[in-house]
């Protein structure tokens, strides 16, 4: 399980570079990642989350050609924090579900900014928030609400059958 | 177990900040190197799997957009030979009429146009019904003919149509004669839907396979010089009073659609308005 995991991990992150411009909607793509650490941390827990979160971000930035170290540390944060508050939110609701990656995803994505403003990143805030950021958040909230409720779909289905 | 908890998130944010630290002081290649040595081969088989899954996807677009072209193709295919054939039919029609018309508009005499609207080819008789009755004052004995030649005579005529007797019904006979040699004799149906030419041994002489036959004229129901057919075969009876050549009817029976019913006087000589090759 352990080792499915990491793999989903793993091979998201580094897939994120190759498979999610295909995925692309009006020029924008999901962070599948992301979306993959949230919902993991949700799963395991904050020490989880952080880990996924980490590795996760780690080889995206690798395969990405940004900085090494950006993703990984914002990631390994919403992962922590989705994590250690996974246990107050009902996750099952699309009502949570949407909002919920939307905000995890501006959040990421100021983090992300601020982080990138000690290495002088030239974009300007509103821009990135207008252009990438907030398109990227709506994406990642309905593309996750869709995989959580296939993954409730499916372990209802296996519940049944057992 | 809260400590431990923030203790990893604590080592994880400064792993991370040592790792851009050292990006931003120019010592990041090594690290960026030994992570592209995990990620390269991944995202080359990742890149691999895509494009070959969307080369699938796209070939089964193209074959479904073939597939649907194909169909279409086909329909229009179906449609435009149709209509070709269509085409066809109208200008072979058009053709055929303007050749009557022609053959009409040239003969010195008075002819009637008309349409084959019934064919009896059973054998016993040898009959097309012609929409040329007693209305259009057909007498009974006209000569039917068509741009290639003699058709044969109407020998009922009904209100609105009249039965044409085919020179290959087994009653009919005609009086005719060779154009190169002027030979003489009886052009005959009979039960098998041929035509035989009958003439007397003593004239025998010269007569050969593709000799034309016209219409002699003799009796005057026929006018002179309308073509009947060609020899086809030559039966020599030996010392028979009369011999007897199969003929190549000038006109296809079956297939002849509009005719001329020559209604006006027939003593005339017709051989320069056909086209015989005699």
């Amino acid at each position: 399980m352990r080792a499915l995991l990491a793999l989903t991990v793993f091979g998201g992150s580094v897939a994120q570079a190759t498979l999610a411009p295909a995925l692309g909607v009006g020029g924008v793509t999901p962070d599948l990642p992301l979306i993959v650490v949230v919902l993991l941390a949700l799963r395991r827990g904050a020490e989880f989350g952080c880990v996924a979160g980490f590795g996760a971000g780690l080889l995206q930035d690798a395969a990405g050609g940004g900085l090494i170290g950006v993703q990984a540390l914002t990631k390994a944060v919403i992962g922590f924090a989705v994590g250690a508050a996974g246990a107050r939110l009902s996750v099952t609701q699309p009502l949570v579900q949407v909002p919920g990656l939307v905000l995890l995803t501006i959040a990421e994505g100021v983090v992300r900014f601020a982080l990138l403003q000690i290495f002088r990143f030239p974009a300007a805030f509103g821009d990135v928030m207008l252009y990438v950021v907030l398109p990227q958040a709506l994406y990642n909230g309905f593309l996750g609400a869709a995989l959580v409720t296939a993954l409730a779909c499916l372990q209802s289905l296996r519940a049944r059958e057992s | 177990m809260k400590i431990r908890k923030f203790a990893l998130l604590v080592s994880v944010v400064a792993v991370c900040l040592l790792l851009l630290t050292l990006q931003s002081r120019g010592y990041g290649a090594s690290a960026r190197d030994l992570l592209a040595l995990v990620t390269t081969p991944v995202q080359s088989g990742v890149a691999r799997a895509h494009r070959a899954a969307f080369a699938v996807w796209d070939t089964y677009f193209d074959w479904k957009n073939a597939r649907a072209e194909n169909r279409h193709l086909r329909d229009e295919n179906q449609r435009l030979r149709v209509e070709a054939l269509r085409v066809g039919e109208t200008e072979d029609e058009n053709r055929r009429l303007r050749r009557l018309l022609a053959l009409q508009a040239r003969l010195p005499l008075t002819t009637l146009s008309g349409e084959i609207i019934g064919r009896d080819w059973g054998g016993w008789i040898r009959s097309l019904t012609v929409n040329r009755g007693r209305g259009d004052r057909v007498p009974r004995l006209t000569a039917v003919i068509s741009p290639d030649g003699l058709i044969g005579r109407i020998v009922d005529v009904r209100l609105g149509a009249s039965i044409v007797q085919v020179l290959t019904d087994p009653a009919s006979t005609v009086s005719a004669h060779l154009v190169r040699t002027r030979t003489p004799g009886i052009v005959e149906g009979d039960a098998r839907g041929t035509l035989r030419f009958k003439y007397m041994a003593r004239d025998a002489a010269g007569i050969e396979i593709g000799d034309v036959l016209v219409t002699s004229g003799q009796g005057e129901l026929f006018p002179r010089g309308i073509p009947i057919g060609r020899v086809q075969a030559i039966d020599d009876r030996g010392p028979a009073l009369f011999h007897y050549a199969a003929l190549e009817p000038a006109v296809d029976f079956a297939r002849i659609d509009e005719v001329l019913l020559v209604t006006g006087e027939t003593r005339r000589d017709l051989a320069a308005y056909f086209a015989t090759g005699g």
